[in-house]
């Protein structure tokens, strides 16, 4: 697993991908940033994260549509599947590859909490800071998952990065439709990170719910063995 | 070494192969042979464990490759035909991943790819991106993806396609080399390649197993009997008394006149007789020139042909047998259908019956 975690985040850096994702991301938190955080004169760096897990929604996909589509575009998951690693240890590793990249977009990110320190003379919000990002992972990790799971469909990056699109960015309005579809709007789940709460019920759910695309990625590639 | 057993893969209600068994031996060079769509790699696919069958199984040194998959797999080095590799790394890092894939130890990695690389002859290229390779180079860093690890199994799918007349030579003796302490499948279309590396033949057409045995074997199975092809100058037109004068000759055959005057026979021997000490001796006395004489030989290629037309012939008899089957078949269920109406009549019937016995 180490291997294709390793040969995974190599990739996103030699290719435009990785820097196309933390360049856009990091570019539109800072008018985030600006617009909210700096102008209105608040030093909650957890604030702005309302409006970056919006913003994952639709950049998630630059991370995993190619995951499993270009592979089999190319023929390489042949190479992957003939090896002797198990099909898990193969989803497994590319989950790591991309949860590494929003590890490294995070760490970028901390520079809004130095530019906030700055400007409140001291460190503030702390507790708050801390949940926030443990949430944003858990929403990326949701994310990544679904992602990856719609990737295995396809062999086209293109269907698979819309697919990923559109789905998440209806999961985002679902509880609009009924408050029960709530455990399923990785962004509503998300809310209460910013406060300060690592909340047991939203963060066993984001758990949930990347196990469960996991999961659903791993049956999809090995029922595929017995289609091909 | 490697086991197939009664393996069958059926896409919807075509079946690209059709119960396949074969057994190859440790250190064995097996040529695949068969023409465009006949399953070779699909049967390599299977092997390797890419593809699973819909029944039967394989086996590589005694792990079953569905069952034990990651055992069965550390023990195969796969080259697949369309040569996949990674466009943004360079050969080196390709090869160091594959290596990495097939869990061989730190210590131990810089210098296997080291090996590798020099093994198919890249070092030249090494460095570049594989985006900007040509099709020759691919071709052997996809090789080169397949050895590295050493593992005991290579199976390679035309391995020698797309490079030139050189590397072509080189592959072979690499590939020749690698056989003494390795197996190895390969799949071509090159006969001559195959009768030059391999031990051992495959051929499949259309999903099924034709013929397994040596180059050899299947040469002179075709072959058959002991023949000779003479050409000679014969203004006497003596030649036909002369050689069934002959004892050990059985019969003999123009097979062309030859514009500068000359024609040529094959002449038939009883038996294993060879018979062209006598033929010289004889035709020397009558005044008949020899221009030529040797024995007719029956390339592999004539055996593949051969064979080949074969199946054919006995698949469009099968095809008959398919369809008289598949009428039989809808007579039965048709006569079902009407058994089945019957009963439901009789059911229908009770019913009203009882029905009428409530009111």
């Amino acid at each position: 697993m180490w291997a294709i975690i390793k040969k995974e985040v190599k990739s996103y850096f030699l290719s435009p991908v990785g820097y196309v994702f933390i360049g856009s991301f990091l570019l539109m938190s800072s008018f985030f940033f600006y617009m909210y955080t700096y102008t209105s004169g608040s030093v909650e760096y957890s604030s702005l994260f309302y409006y970056t897990t919006e913003l994952l929604t639709f950049t998630i996909a630059l991370l995993t549509m190619g995951a499993f589509a270009a592979e089999r575009k190319n023929g390489t998951e042949t190479l992957l599947l003939t090896s002797p690693r198990s099909i898990t240890s193969i989803v497994l590793g590319k989950f790591l590859a991309a949860l590494v990249v929003i590890i490294i977009t995070e760490v970028f990110s901390l520079m809004y909490y130095a530019i906030l320190c700055y400007f409140a003379g001291g460190i503030t919000g702390v507790s708050e800071s801390i949940s926030t990002l443990i949430g944003f992972i858990l929403i990326a990790m949701s994310y990544i998952a679904f992602g990856l799971f719609i990737s295995s469909l396809t062999e086209n990056q293109i269907i698979a990065g819309v697919a990923t699109i559109v789905v998440l960015t209806i999961s985002w309005f679902l509880p609009n439709l009924s408050e029960s579809l709530y455990i399923l709007s990785p962004i509503n789940l998300f809310q209460k990170y910013p406060e300060g709460i690592i909340a047991a019920r939203e963060s066993i759910t984001l758990i949930t719910l990347t196990i469960m695309f996991l999961l659903l990625t791993i049956v999809v590639m090995q029922r595929r063995k017995n289609l091909k | 070494m490697i086991k197939v057993e009664n393996v069958t893969k059926k896409y919807g209600s075509h079946t690209a192969i059709d119960n396949i068994s074969f057994e190859i031996k440790e250190g064995e060079i097996v040529g695949f042979l068969g023409p465009n769509g006949a399953g070779k790699t699909t049967t390599m696919s299977i092997i390797t464990g890419y593809i699973e069958p819909n029944s039967g199984h394989v086996e590589i040194s005694g792990y079953n490759v569905s069952k034990k998959a990651r055992k069965a797999k550390r023990e195969i080095g796969y080259m697949p035909e369309t040569t996949p590799l990674y466009n943004e790394l360079t050969p080196k890092e390709f090869i160091n991943y594959m290596a990495e894939l097939k869990s061989v130890p730190r210590k131990e990695r810089k210098a296997e790819v080291e090996r590798v690389i020099k093994a198919v002859n890249i070092d030249d290229v090494q460095n570049k991106l594989i985006r900007n390779l040509s099709r020759g180079y691919r071709q052997r860093v996809s090789l080169a993806g397949a050895l590295v690890g050493n593992p005991k199994v290579l199976i390679l799918d035309e391995p020698t396609v797309g490079l030139d007349p050189k590397q072509v030579t080189q592959i072979r003796s690499l590939i020749k080399s690698l056989g003494k302490d390795h197996t190895v499948i390969l799949s071509s279309h090159i006969l001559s390649e195959v009768s030059q590396i391999c031990e051992k033949v495959i051929i499949i057409n259309k999903g099924k197993l034709v013929a397994i045995d040596t180059p050899e074997n299947l040469e002179k199975k075709e072959a058959g009997e002991n023949t000779l092809l003479v050409t000679v100058e014969d203004p006497e037109g003596k030649i036909n008394d002369t050689v069934k004068a002959m004892a050990n000759v059985r019969d003999i055959k123009l097979v062309k006149e030859i514009p500068d005057g000359t024609k040529q026979y094959s002449i038939f021997a009883r038996g294993d007789k060879d018979i062209r000490k006598d033929i010289f001796a004889n035709f020397a006395k009558c005044g008949i020139t020899i221009f030529e004489l040797k024995k007719a030989e029956i390339s592999l290629e004539d055996a593949f042909i051969d064979l080949i037309d074969n199946q054919k012939e006995e698949k469009s008899k099968t095809k008959e047998e398919i369809k008289k089957e598949k009428q039989e078949q809808k007579e039965k269920n048709k006569k079902d259908k009407e058994n089945k109406k019957a009963e439901k009549n009789k059911e229908k019937e009770n019913k009203k019956k009882e029905k009428g016995g409530d009111k």
